[in-house]
Protein backbone atom coordinates (compact mmCIF):
# COMPACT_ATOMS: atom_id res chain seq x y z
CA UNK A 1 0.00 0.00 0.00
CA UNK A 2 1.25 3.39 -0.88
CA UNK A 3 1.17 6.33 1.53
CA UNK A 4 0.47 8.91 -1.14
CA UNK A 5 -2.80 7.21 -2.05
CA UNK A 6 -4.11 7.84 1.42
CA UNK A 7 -3.78 11.61 1.59
CA UNK A 8 -6.75 13.23 3.26
CA UNK A 9 -8.50 16.25 1.71
CA UNK A 10 -6.90 18.37 4.42
CA UNK A 11 -3.43 17.08 3.53
CA UNK A 12 -4.06 17.72 -0.15
CA UNK A 13 -5.04 21.30 0.74
CA UNK A 14 -1.81 21.69 2.67
CA UNK A 15 0.25 20.49 -0.29
CA UNK A 16 -1.56 22.93 -2.56
CA UNK A 17 -0.85 25.66 -0.01
CA UNK A 18 2.85 24.76 -0.06
CA UNK A 19 2.73 25.03 -3.84
CA UNK A 20 1.02 28.38 -3.61
CA UNK A 21 3.52 29.88 -1.21
CA UNK A 22 6.53 28.42 -2.98
CA UNK A 23 5.49 29.14 -6.54
CA UNK A 24 4.24 32.61 -5.58
CA UNK A 25 7.70 33.54 -4.38
CA UNK A 26 9.34 31.77 -7.35
CA UNK A 27 7.28 33.59 -9.98
CA UNK A 28 7.82 36.96 -8.35
CA UNK A 29 11.59 36.29 -8.40
CA UNK A 30 11.34 35.36 -12.07
CA UNK A 31 9.23 38.42 -12.81
CA UNK A 32 11.87 40.62 -11.19
CA UNK A 33 14.62 39.03 -13.29
CA UNK A 34 12.55 39.85 -16.36
CA UNK A 35 12.35 43.57 -15.54
CA UNK A 36 8.98 43.27 -13.82
CA UNK A 37 7.34 41.45 -16.68
CA UNK A 38 3.95 40.32 -15.44
CA UNK A 39 3.61 36.59 -14.82
CA UNK A 40 0.33 34.83 -14.16
CA UNK A 41 0.40 31.82 -11.85
CA UNK A 42 -2.21 29.07 -12.09
CA UNK A 43 -3.51 27.53 -8.86
CA UNK A 44 -1.19 24.64 -7.94
CA UNK A 45 -2.34 21.14 -8.73
CA UNK A 46 -1.55 18.15 -6.53
CA UNK A 47 -1.36 15.18 -8.87
CA UNK A 48 -1.16 11.60 -7.65
CA UNK A 49 -0.38 9.57 -10.73
CA UNK A 50 1.15 6.33 -11.90
CA UNK A 51 4.56 6.61 -13.56
CA UNK A 52 3.26 6.58 -17.17
CA UNK A 53 0.47 8.99 -16.30
CA UNK A 54 2.95 11.60 -15.08
CA UNK A 55 4.00 12.34 -18.68
CA UNK A 56 0.66 14.17 -19.07
CA UNK A 57 1.96 16.73 -16.53
CA UNK A 58 4.76 17.83 -18.83
CA UNK A 59 2.73 18.23 -22.01
CA UNK A 60 3.74 14.94 -23.63
CA UNK A 61 7.14 13.24 -23.72
CA UNK A 62 8.39 14.39 -27.13
CA UNK A 63 8.21 18.18 -26.77
CA UNK A 64 11.62 19.81 -26.41
CA UNK A 65 12.04 21.60 -23.09
CA UNK A 66 14.73 23.12 -20.93
CA UNK A 67 14.70 21.44 -17.52
CA UNK A 68 16.51 22.57 -14.39
CA UNK A 69 16.68 19.99 -11.64
CA UNK A 70 17.57 20.43 -7.97
CA UNK A 71 17.56 17.77 -5.27
CA UNK A 72 16.30 18.82 -1.85
CA UNK A 73 17.74 17.69 1.46
CA UNK A 74 17.84 18.92 5.06
CA UNK A 75 14.83 18.52 7.36
CA UNK A 76 12.79 17.37 4.39
CA UNK A 77 13.73 15.50 1.24
CA UNK A 78 12.39 15.91 -2.24
CA UNK A 79 13.06 16.91 -5.82
CA UNK A 80 12.34 20.07 -7.75
CA UNK A 81 12.13 20.72 -11.45
CA UNK A 82 11.64 23.90 -13.46
CA UNK A 83 10.51 22.98 -16.97
CA UNK A 84 10.07 25.45 -19.80
CA UNK A 85 9.26 24.73 -23.45
CA UNK A 86 12.05 25.43 -25.95
CA UNK A 87 10.40 28.59 -27.29
CA UNK A 88 9.91 30.03 -23.80
CA UNK A 89 13.48 29.18 -22.88
CA UNK A 90 14.79 31.08 -25.92
CA UNK A 91 12.55 34.04 -25.10
CA UNK A 92 13.78 33.97 -21.53
CA UNK A 93 17.47 33.86 -22.47
CA UNK A 94 16.90 36.56 -25.08
CA UNK A 95 15.23 38.92 -22.66
CA UNK A 96 17.85 38.31 -19.95
CA UNK A 97 20.71 39.01 -22.35
CA UNK A 98 18.88 41.73 -24.26
CA UNK A 99 19.29 39.87 -27.55
CA UNK A 100 16.80 39.24 -30.29
CA UNK A 101 17.80 35.70 -31.16
CA UNK A 102 18.88 33.60 -28.23
CA UNK A 103 20.88 30.41 -28.58
CA UNK A 104 21.51 27.54 -26.22
CA UNK A 105 25.24 28.12 -26.33
CA UNK A 106 27.44 28.21 -23.24
CA UNK A 107 26.14 31.66 -22.30
CA UNK A 108 22.51 30.78 -22.96
CA UNK A 109 22.77 27.59 -20.94
CA UNK A 110 24.40 29.29 -18.00
CA UNK A 111 21.65 31.93 -17.99
CA UNK A 112 18.97 29.21 -17.99
CA UNK A 113 20.70 27.30 -15.22
CA UNK A 114 21.00 30.39 -13.07
CA UNK A 115 17.39 31.47 -13.67
CA UNK A 116 16.21 27.95 -12.78
CA UNK A 117 18.39 27.99 -9.70
CA UNK A 118 16.90 31.29 -8.50
CA UNK A 119 13.33 30.22 -9.28
CA UNK A 120 13.67 26.92 -7.42
CA UNK A 121 15.57 28.31 -4.42
CA UNK A 122 12.97 31.10 -4.10
CA UNK A 123 10.29 28.43 -3.98
CA UNK A 124 12.18 26.50 -1.32
CA UNK A 125 13.00 29.61 0.73
CA UNK A 126 9.31 30.51 0.96
CA UNK A 127 8.43 27.02 2.16
CA UNK A 128 11.31 27.07 4.60
CA UNK A 129 10.16 30.40 6.06
CA UNK A 130 6.58 29.22 6.35
CA UNK A 131 7.44 25.96 8.08
CA UNK A 132 10.67 26.78 9.88
CA UNK A 133 12.19 23.68 8.32
CA UNK A 134 15.76 23.69 7.09
CA UNK A 135 15.67 22.99 3.36
CA UNK A 136 18.91 22.63 1.41
CA UNK A 137 18.99 22.74 -2.39
CA UNK A 138 21.66 20.86 -4.36
CA UNK A 139 23.55 22.50 -7.20
CA UNK A 140 21.32 22.84 -10.27
CA UNK A 141 21.50 20.56 -13.28
CA UNK A 142 20.34 21.69 -16.72
CA UNK A 143 19.24 19.62 -19.70
CA UNK A 144 17.66 20.69 -22.98
CA UNK A 145 16.03 17.61 -24.40
CA UNK A 146 12.77 15.70 -24.88
CA UNK A 147 10.48 16.43 -21.96
CA UNK A 148 10.00 12.72 -21.30
CA UNK A 149 13.75 12.09 -21.14
CA UNK A 150 14.29 14.89 -18.64
CA UNK A 151 11.27 14.05 -16.52
CA UNK A 152 11.95 10.30 -16.36
CA UNK A 153 15.62 10.93 -15.54
CA UNK A 154 14.57 13.13 -12.60
CA UNK A 155 12.11 10.53 -11.32
CA UNK A 156 14.61 7.71 -11.78
CA UNK A 157 17.31 9.71 -9.99
CA UNK A 158 14.77 10.18 -7.19
CA UNK A 159 14.54 6.35 -7.06
CA UNK A 160 10.76 6.43 -6.98
CA UNK A 161 9.67 2.83 -6.56
CA UNK A 162 6.06 3.37 -5.52
CA UNK A 163 3.18 2.73 -7.90
CA UNK A 164 1.93 6.28 -7.44
CA UNK A 165 3.89 9.51 -7.48
CA UNK A 166 2.75 12.75 -5.84
CA UNK A 167 3.67 15.91 -7.72
CA UNK A 168 2.82 19.48 -6.75
CA UNK A 169 2.74 21.31 -10.06
CA UNK A 170 2.32 25.03 -10.63
CA UNK A 171 2.04 26.54 -14.09
CA UNK A 172 2.88 30.12 -14.91
CA UNK A 173 2.83 32.25 -18.05
CA UNK A 174 3.65 35.80 -19.08
CA UNK A 175 0.79 37.98 -20.33
CA UNK A 176 1.29 37.18 -23.99
CA UNK A 177 2.30 33.58 -23.17
CA UNK A 178 5.76 34.14 -24.71
CA UNK A 179 7.22 32.71 -21.54
CA UNK A 180 5.45 29.80 -19.85
CA UNK A 181 6.47 26.83 -17.81
CA UNK A 182 5.95 24.47 -14.90
CA UNK A 183 7.45 24.32 -11.44
CA UNK A 184 7.27 20.84 -9.92
CA UNK A 185 7.88 19.67 -6.38
CA UNK A 186 8.08 15.96 -5.72
CA UNK A 187 8.11 15.54 -1.93
CA UNK A 188 10.18 12.63 -0.63
CA UNK A 189 8.89 10.13 1.89
CA UNK A 190 10.38 11.90 4.91
CA UNK A 191 9.24 15.24 3.53
CA UNK A 192 5.54 14.46 3.67
CA UNK A 193 5.40 13.56 7.32
CA UNK A 194 7.34 16.60 8.49
CA UNK A 195 5.33 19.04 6.41
CA UNK A 196 2.05 17.70 7.72
CA UNK A 197 3.20 17.59 11.32
CA UNK A 198 4.30 21.20 11.30
CA UNK A 199 1.49 22.60 9.20
CA UNK A 200 -1.31 20.73 10.93
CA UNK A 201 0.18 21.55 14.31
CA UNK A 202 -0.02 25.27 13.53
CA UNK A 203 -3.13 27.18 14.39
CA UNK A 204 -4.26 28.26 10.97
CA UNK A 205 -7.38 30.11 12.11
CA UNK B 1 0.89 0.51 -40.31
CA UNK B 2 -0.11 0.51 -36.66
CA UNK B 3 2.16 2.53 -34.40
CA UNK B 4 1.95 1.52 -30.77
CA UNK B 5 3.32 3.90 -28.17
CA UNK B 6 5.18 2.44 -25.19
CA UNK B 7 5.06 4.70 -22.14
CA UNK B 8 7.41 4.70 -19.12
CA UNK B 9 7.33 1.40 -17.28
CA UNK B 10 5.11 -0.28 -19.84
CA UNK B 11 5.39 -3.31 -22.15
CA UNK B 12 3.66 -3.60 -25.54
CA UNK B 13 3.74 -6.18 -28.34
CA UNK B 14 2.97 -6.02 -32.06
CA UNK B 15 2.86 -8.33 -35.08
CA UNK B 16 3.54 -8.15 -38.82
CA UNK B 17 3.87 -4.55 -40.00
CA UNK B 18 3.36 -3.23 -36.47
CA UNK B 19 5.67 -0.51 -35.20
CA UNK B 20 6.54 0.01 -31.54
CA UNK B 21 7.72 3.46 -30.47
CA UNK B 22 9.00 4.88 -27.22
CA UNK B 23 9.79 8.55 -26.83
CA UNK B 24 11.79 10.38 -24.23
CA UNK B 25 14.24 7.73 -23.09
CA UNK B 26 16.56 9.51 -20.68
CA UNK B 27 18.17 7.30 -18.09
CA UNK B 28 15.48 4.74 -18.96
CA UNK B 29 16.35 1.90 -21.33
CA UNK B 30 14.13 0.80 -24.21
CA UNK B 31 14.32 -2.95 -24.82
CA UNK B 32 13.12 -4.53 -28.05
CA UNK B 33 12.76 -8.32 -28.30
CA UNK B 34 11.57 -9.89 -31.55
CA UNK B 35 11.25 -13.09 -33.57
CA UNK B 36 12.00 -12.04 -37.14
CA UNK B 37 10.65 -15.12 -38.89
CA UNK B 38 7.35 -15.07 -37.07
CA UNK B 39 7.26 -11.27 -37.37
CA UNK B 40 6.36 -10.60 -33.78
CA UNK B 41 8.05 -8.29 -31.32
CA UNK B 42 7.70 -6.41 -28.07
CA UNK B 43 9.14 -3.39 -26.36
CA UNK B 44 9.67 -2.40 -22.72
CA UNK B 45 10.52 1.05 -21.35
CA UNK B 46 12.61 0.20 -18.28
CA UNK B 47 12.77 2.86 -15.56
CA UNK B 48 15.13 1.43 -12.92
CA UNK B 49 17.45 -1.55 -12.55
CA UNK B 50 15.69 -3.44 -9.79
CA UNK B 51 12.58 -3.47 -7.68
CA UNK B 52 13.09 -3.27 -3.92
CA UNK B 53 11.07 -4.37 -0.90
CA UNK B 54 8.54 -6.13 -3.13
CA UNK B 55 7.50 -2.85 -4.70
CA UNK B 56 6.64 -2.61 -8.36
CA UNK B 57 5.05 -6.03 -8.69
CA UNK B 58 1.97 -4.39 -10.17
CA UNK B 59 4.07 -2.74 -12.90
CA UNK B 60 6.70 -5.30 -13.97
CA UNK B 61 7.76 -3.13 -16.93
CA UNK B 62 9.31 -0.55 -14.60
CA UNK B 63 12.30 -2.59 -13.47
CA UNK B 64 14.90 -4.48 -15.50
CA UNK B 65 14.73 -7.57 -13.28
CA UNK B 66 10.97 -7.94 -13.76
CA UNK B 67 10.59 -6.33 -17.20
CA UNK B 68 12.82 -8.71 -19.18
CA UNK B 69 11.05 -11.93 -18.12
CA UNK B 70 7.66 -10.22 -18.59
CA UNK B 71 8.65 -8.99 -22.06
CA UNK B 72 9.90 -12.47 -23.06
CA UNK B 73 6.60 -13.93 -21.86
CA UNK B 74 4.52 -11.29 -23.66
CA UNK B 75 6.27 -11.88 -27.02
CA UNK B 76 5.86 -15.65 -26.58
CA UNK B 77 2.14 -15.15 -25.87
CA UNK B 78 1.94 -13.18 -29.11
CA UNK B 79 3.36 -16.17 -31.02
CA UNK B 80 7.12 -15.69 -30.81
CA UNK B 81 9.54 -18.56 -30.24
CA UNK B 82 11.93 -18.14 -27.37
CA UNK B 83 14.78 -19.80 -29.26
CA UNK B 84 14.48 -17.26 -32.08
CA UNK B 85 14.45 -14.17 -29.90
CA UNK B 86 16.88 -11.34 -30.50
CA UNK B 87 17.18 -8.07 -28.60
CA UNK B 88 18.20 -4.48 -29.26
CA UNK B 89 18.45 -1.79 -26.62
CA UNK B 90 18.69 2.01 -26.49
CA UNK B 91 18.85 4.67 -23.76
CA UNK B 92 20.60 4.78 -20.42
CA UNK B 93 21.80 8.37 -20.86
CA UNK B 94 22.93 10.67 -18.08
CA UNK B 95 21.13 13.98 -18.69
CA UNK B 96 22.55 15.69 -15.61
CA UNK B 97 26.24 14.75 -15.68
CA UNK B 98 27.05 17.54 -13.22
CA UNK B 99 24.85 15.93 -10.58
CA UNK B 100 25.61 12.26 -11.04
CA UNK B 101 29.07 10.78 -11.26
CA UNK B 102 29.53 8.61 -14.33
CA UNK B 103 30.24 5.51 -12.24
CA UNK B 104 26.99 5.59 -10.29
CA UNK B 105 24.58 7.12 -12.75
CA UNK B 106 21.14 5.58 -13.10
CA UNK B 107 21.39 5.26 -16.87
CA UNK B 108 24.51 3.11 -16.79
CA UNK B 109 23.06 0.98 -13.99
CA UNK B 110 19.93 0.43 -16.09
CA UNK B 111 21.97 -0.61 -19.13
CA UNK B 112 24.01 -3.06 -17.06
CA UNK B 113 20.91 -4.55 -15.44
CA UNK B 114 19.09 -4.91 -18.78
CA UNK B 115 22.10 -6.68 -20.32
CA UNK B 116 22.42 -8.97 -17.32
CA UNK B 117 18.75 -9.98 -17.46
CA UNK B 118 18.80 -10.49 -21.24
CA UNK B 119 21.69 -12.88 -20.68
CA UNK B 120 19.92 -14.64 -17.81
CA UNK B 121 16.94 -15.13 -20.12
CA UNK B 122 19.15 -16.33 -23.00
CA UNK B 123 18.19 -13.55 -25.39
CA UNK B 124 21.15 -12.50 -27.58
CA UNK B 125 21.80 -8.76 -27.84
CA UNK B 126 22.07 -7.77 -31.52
CA UNK B 127 22.40 -4.01 -31.26
CA UNK B 128 22.67 -1.14 -28.84
CA UNK B 129 22.79 2.64 -28.71
CA UNK B 130 23.34 3.51 -25.06
CA UNK B 131 24.71 6.00 -22.48
CA UNK B 132 25.93 9.46 -23.48
CA UNK B 133 24.11 12.64 -22.36
CA UNK B 134 21.13 12.86 -24.74
CA UNK B 135 17.57 11.62 -24.65
CA UNK B 136 16.39 9.20 -27.34
CA UNK B 137 13.38 8.11 -29.33
CA UNK B 138 13.37 4.40 -30.22
CA UNK B 139 11.32 2.69 -32.93
CA UNK B 140 11.06 -1.08 -33.59
CA UNK B 141 9.82 -2.22 -37.00
CA UNK B 142 8.57 -5.65 -35.99
CA UNK B 143 8.52 -7.07 -39.55
CA UNK B 144 12.29 -7.01 -39.95
CA UNK B 145 13.63 -6.35 -36.45
CA UNK B 146 15.04 -2.98 -37.43
CA UNK B 147 15.43 -0.49 -34.62
CA UNK B 148 15.86 3.21 -35.33
CA UNK B 149 17.17 5.55 -32.62
CA UNK B 150 17.07 9.33 -32.73
CA UNK B 151 18.30 12.10 -30.43
CA UNK B 152 17.43 15.79 -30.72
CA UNK B 153 19.40 17.50 -33.47
CA UNK B 154 20.86 14.18 -34.69
CA UNK B 155 20.17 12.01 -37.70
CA UNK B 156 18.26 8.76 -37.02
CA UNK B 157 20.59 5.80 -36.43
CA UNK B 158 19.73 2.24 -37.35
CA UNK B 159 20.86 -0.49 -34.97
Amino acid sequence: MDDSQQLTPQQLDLLRELGNIGAGNATSALSMMLQDRKLEMVVPEVAILSLPETTTLIGGPEAIVAGIYIAVSGDVDGHMAFLIPEGSAKELVGSMLGEESAKFDEMGCSVLEEVGNIVITSYLNAISEMTGLMIMPSVPGLAIDMAGAIWSSILAGAEILDDFITVIKTDFASEGKQIAGHIMLIPGKAGFGKFFKILLGTDRG
Amino acid sequence: MAEIFVNMGQIEVARADGVLVTVGLGSCVGVAIYDRERMVGGMAHVFLAASKDGKGITQPGKFADTAIPALVEAVMQAGGRRSAFQAKIAGGANLFPKLQAASLNVGRQNVMAVKEHLQLNNVPLRGEDVEGNSGRKMTLYVKDGIVVVQSIGDKPREI
